[in-house]
């Protein structure tokens, strides 16, 4: 079975999944646009996220080889993105950090990707807007009647393109600040 | 300044205890469980992201492989740490004897 469903936020991702396998599912492979394969399964399984970016092959191995010795199955996600899925069934341990510091540590990666991110879209946003006059469209607001509607249609799609990268600096900023919350909420405990 | 992983944590205190022995990562857990009477079970993020960190500060070593797992000990500078905190710690509990 597939489903699609986009997320911006990791732990509701988790938090979905999870729900999906408590209804007796399995996933077995998560796609780069939001496609995550089940399997019906009679088994409780749980999945863990964690998230590290450009492992070297070595360190790859061994962050695997780690995991797996805890019986966790490494459910290949996309390649592009940073977060590394886990899935291994319900037991005693069904947790992929046991103390706060490793759990902080977890969400100062968090806060770090979507950082740079931010600032990626934020400096990509600059060299689109810097130039304001390519973005009013000065020629459309001077049609009338049905050709006006058309060239809105028309340009419609590239006003969002142009706008993409500030939402997704957007986006970025919330996740960013999500993470700070969580990671603050730890500290205080 | 004091070193960032002082005075050690927990999981970074048993980790070092246990890799007097050398041990791979999913057995230094083990040892953990059996040395702190099953209070102490550390998760595999956790367990990863320690033996970097100590691995990074020069405190562990890779010693050898077990089939694809790496095996780990501890360094001399990482003896002078457990050292430099027994003290400390023998110095918290006298002022417990103390106060009797």
């Amino acid at each position: 079975m597939k489903k699609v469903k986009w997320f911006f936020n990791i732990e509701k991702e988790e938090q979905w999944l999870n729900e999906q396998l408590q209804k007796g599912f399995r996933c077995t492979g998560v796609s780069g646009f939001g496609i995550y394969t089940f399997d019906k399964t009679e088994k409780q399984y749980v999945m863990r996220l964690d998230y590290q970016d450009n492992l070297p092959k070595d360190k790859l191995q061994e962050y695997k080889g780690i995991y797996e010795d805890f019986g966790w199955n490494y459910v290949k996600g996309s390649w592009l993105s940073g977060i590394r899925y886990w899935q291994k069934e319900e037991g005693n341990q069904n947790e992929i950090f046991s103390d706060r510091e490793s759990k902080g540590k977890y969400y100062k990666r968090l806060m770090g990707y979507s950082f740079w991110m931010g600032m990626l879209c934020f400096a990509l946003s600059y060299m689109i807007y810097k130039d304001l006059s390519g973005f009013y469209h000065d020629g459309l607001w001077n049609m009338e009647g049905a050709l006006f509607w058309y060239a809105l249609l028309f340009e419609t799609p590239f006003v969002l393109v142009k706008l993409s990268p500030v939402m997704l600096a957007i986006l970025f900023a919330s996740n960013f600040y999500s993470g700070y919350r969580n990671y603050s909420v730890l500290a205080e405990k | 300044m004091k070193h960032k992983l002082l005075p050690l944590s927990e999981t970074m205190h048993y980790i070092l205890l246990a890799l007097r022995e050398p041990l791979h990562g999913y057995a230094v857990m083990q040892e953990i469980e059996e040395m702190s009477n099953g209070s102490v079970i550390l998760a595999a993020g956790t367990l990863y992201g320690a033996i970097e960190n100590l691995n990074k500060h020069g405190w562990i070593e890779v010693v050898g492989n077990s089939g694809r797992r790496k095996v780990y000990k501890i360094t001399a500078e990482g003896s002078t740490v457990l050292k430099l905190e027994q003290q400390r710690l023998l110095h918290i509990l006298s002022l417990y004897e103390g106060s009797e």
